[in-house]
């Protein structure tokens, strides 16, 4: 059987089969798809006027006390909130909240965070605002975002909690982990980190029917797309040090074993993708092979596995995944023909 | 042509439609399955194994060729000179030989031209490496995609195509980012005529025109995907010249020209077309950002009050350019349902 070409038809068709009762109102008129590439878009542009709106809010009214930026970030989000709900079936007004809840959220986290150079209170308090924001904004966007946010400052937070740290640890601790080498707590950071997550979201994918019946759904598909995001990105911040190493950068860097760590963000990555395809979601999977591609590269720069080392397994990995993968195919065939 | 690509504007209803009609009718697990059926919008076994087997296929070529190029780079003294050559070359020549054996598009075939591809560049970079031609490292990337070009034709597969692509554009944006002047291209375009900013929308161009020829020429070797990788790497060459342009730094008058009428063909042929509204929203895009900087420009950051002139463009474009997007999608969608 056919799919049903369009929402129309879909709807008729649950009709027909008694899923939808017969004297029930018509589909819904205004769609509220929007391709990936669209709400990338609007997102990043949200974001950006986010914290123009910010700075011009900070440079304007000159805050210099705490607890006035504070407000300032309150009223921003409560504005946000309000425009978000009353405009909850259309999107013109959306960018507009998107901004300010952005320019919000940044203002509350500079009253909390200004002077704070923990890195373990950093992560914490940025994993509440966000999750505060995920169940409070009634938009999909938002949610989206704070979704995905939530999870890098969950990758943070198993992070500082396991192995210590400074706030500027975040972006570049590369002379810390020289300075506390230790494998081991590497290795339970990263457990720590991703078993909740990578259960967490194989679970909502494999459970998609109970959720979607739910009315938790609006806060499912967001937490989902967010976790999967995350998934594929995430990997960078919970590798034994966080730094791009790319290029020249690298150079003189010597990282023992744990050089190896990409292998692990490429699987996480990879496992995004797998749930991406269960949802039929072209962005989500594109960006999965985009961020495996790019873990790949940064495999390639990590120094302190020697190059060689690095050749052999990945032509070793090769051969493996391209085998099982030709005895699958073979088997499906043999399947499709026996059939 | 056999197996091209779909326009992907397939009325098929997305997840965000499909929560819509769960809360909207108020379905349960059993009508949610149901529904979810009926959209396909769930992968059954097979799919899910033909998946499978396509992902651990496509990640083992990926993975041996990412071990040829390591190979490569580890510069193994254990090996001689004569000895490095002579590995790839085999592997070149073994490449070769299973690809006649077993010709595209069997996927044997396919996944050997890509690693031939892949060796063909490693063999360039080996040879840079061992005899320190001088060559800067956007001729390695030119030379790569020049010599790979009739590999990739022949293995007519769009991994081939992408990586191929993405070489190409590699090597160009080498070319105009990183050595503005010197080495043989720069001989050739470097006179008075071709400041950076021309070269960076001439490249532009180059994308744009690759773009319409595997629109119209519809190969299965370059499915949408493919194209859009294209048309996303046209636009983001002219969106940096763009910048440039407005930031004063390009001294030719015909920049900006030469970007609005690629992004006027390129809305154009999709507004006629109707499949993708994918190159509208990438063109859409360039313009938010070429504009915004164009508007920091004017204003000069007088005073903080342009900080928020910036925010309110960027709101203003991003939703006008996002409810044009959502719309046509929408109305060519019903279109290709009725």
């Amino acid at each position: 059987m056919s799919a049903p070409t369009s929402l129309e038809n879909l709807v008729d068709t649950l009709r027909v089969r008694g899923v939808i009762a017969a004297d029930a109102p018509p589909s819904p008129e205004e769609s509220v798809h929007r391709p990936w590439f669209v709400a990338m878009m609007l997102g990043l542009a949200g974001w950006f006027a986010g914290i123009f709106l910010l700075a011009f809010i900070g440079l304007t009214f000159e805050l210099r006390s705490g607890v006035a930026i504070f407000v300032i970030g309150i009223a921003l989000l409560a504005s946000a909130w309000a425009l978000y709900y009353t405009d909850r079936q259309a999107v013109f007004l959306d960018q507009l909240a998107l901004a300010l809840s952005i320019a919000g959220q940044c203002a509350v986290a500079w009253y909390f965070l200004g002077d704070v150079e923990s890195g373990l209170i950093v992560s914490a308090t940025l994993l509440v605002l966000q999750l505060i924001v995920l169940f409070v904004m009634p938009n999909k966007t938002a949610r989206t975002l704070a979704a995905l946010f939530a999870t890098i400052a969950w990758v943070y937070l198993v992070r500082f909690v396991v192995r210590g740290g400074e706030f500027d640890d975040m972006f570049d601790d590369f002379g810390r982990y020289n300075r506390h080498a230790g494998s081991g707590s590497v290795l339970i950071a990263w457990l720590l980190t991703w078993v909740p997550m990578l259960f967490a979201a194989g679970w909502l994918t494999q459970r998609e029917n109970t959720w979607m019946a739910h009315d938790l759904r609006v806060f499912a598909r967001p937490i989902l797309t967010g976790l999967l995001l995350g998934l594929s990105l995430g990997g960078l911040a919970s590798e034994p040090f966080v730094k791009l190493a790319f290029g020249m950068d690298s150079v003189g860097v010597q990282m023992s074993w744990l050089a190896l760590f990409p292998l692990l963000s490429i699987a996480l990555a990879m496992f995004s993708a797998w749930c991406a395809f269960q949802l039929r979601s072209h962005g989500l999977l594109g960006f999965a092979v985009f961020a495996a591609l790019m873990h790949l590269s940064r495999f390639y720069y990590l120094y302190g596995t020697s190059l060689m080392w690095k050749s052999v397994i990945m032509l070793c990995l090769g051969a493996l995944m391209l085998g099982v993968g030709v005895v699958i195919r073979k088997r499906l065939s043999y399947g499709g023909s026996a059939a | 042509m056999r197996g091209y690509t779909p326009p992907p504007m397939q009325p098929k209803p997305s997840r965000a439609e499909l929560d819509q009609i769960a809360e909207h009718y108020e379905l349960g697990s059993e009508g949610v399955d149901t529904m979810l059926e009926l959209a396909e919008a769930r992968p059954d076994a097979e799919t899910t194994r033909d998946f499978l087997a396509g992902m651990l296929r496509i990640g083992g070529i990926l993975s041996l060729a990412a071990g040829v190029v390591f190979f490569v780079a580890a510069n193994w003294s254990d090996i001689e000179v004569f000895g490095r050559f002579g590995l790839l070359e085999i592997l070149l020549v073994a490449c070769g030989v299973l690809a006649l054996v077993k010709p595209p598009p069997a996927f044997a075939g396919r996944a050997a031209l890509f690693l031939a591809f892949v060796t063909t560049g490693a063999l360039l970079a080996l040879f840079g490496q061992t005899y320190q031609t001088g060559a800067d490292i956007h001729e390695l990337f030119l030379s790569w995609a020049l010599l790979g070009l009739p590999i990739t034709i022949l293995a007519g597969w769009s991994v081939s195509s992408a990586a191929w692509l993405l070489v190409l554009n590699l090597a160009l944006a080498l070319f105009c980012g990183w050595h503005p002047t010197g080495g043989l291209l720069w001989a050739m375009l470097g006179w008075r005529r071709f400041d950076p900013t021309t070269i960076i929308i001439g490249v532009t161009w180059i994308n744009v025109v690759l773009w319409f020829v595997f629109e119209f020429v519809k190969l299965e070797a370059v499915p949408e995907w493919v194209r859009r990788i294209g048309i996303s790497s046209a636009f983001a060459f002219g969106t940096w010249a763009g910048v440039l342009a407005v930031v004063d730094k390009g001294e030719s008058p015909l920049i900006l020209p030469a970007l609005v009428a690629a992004m006027a063909v390129v809305l154009a042929y999709a507004l006629r077309t109707r499949k993708d509204i994918y190159p509208i929203a990438v063109v859409l895009g360039a313009f938010i950002i070429v504009s915004l900087v164009w508007l920091g420009k004017v204003t000069r950051f007088k005073d903080e009050g342009v900080l928020l002139l910036l925010a309110v463009w960027l709101i203003g474009t991003s939703t006008i350019a996002g409810r044009i997007l959502a719309h046509t999608a929408r109305r060519w969608r019903a279109a290709g349902a009725a």
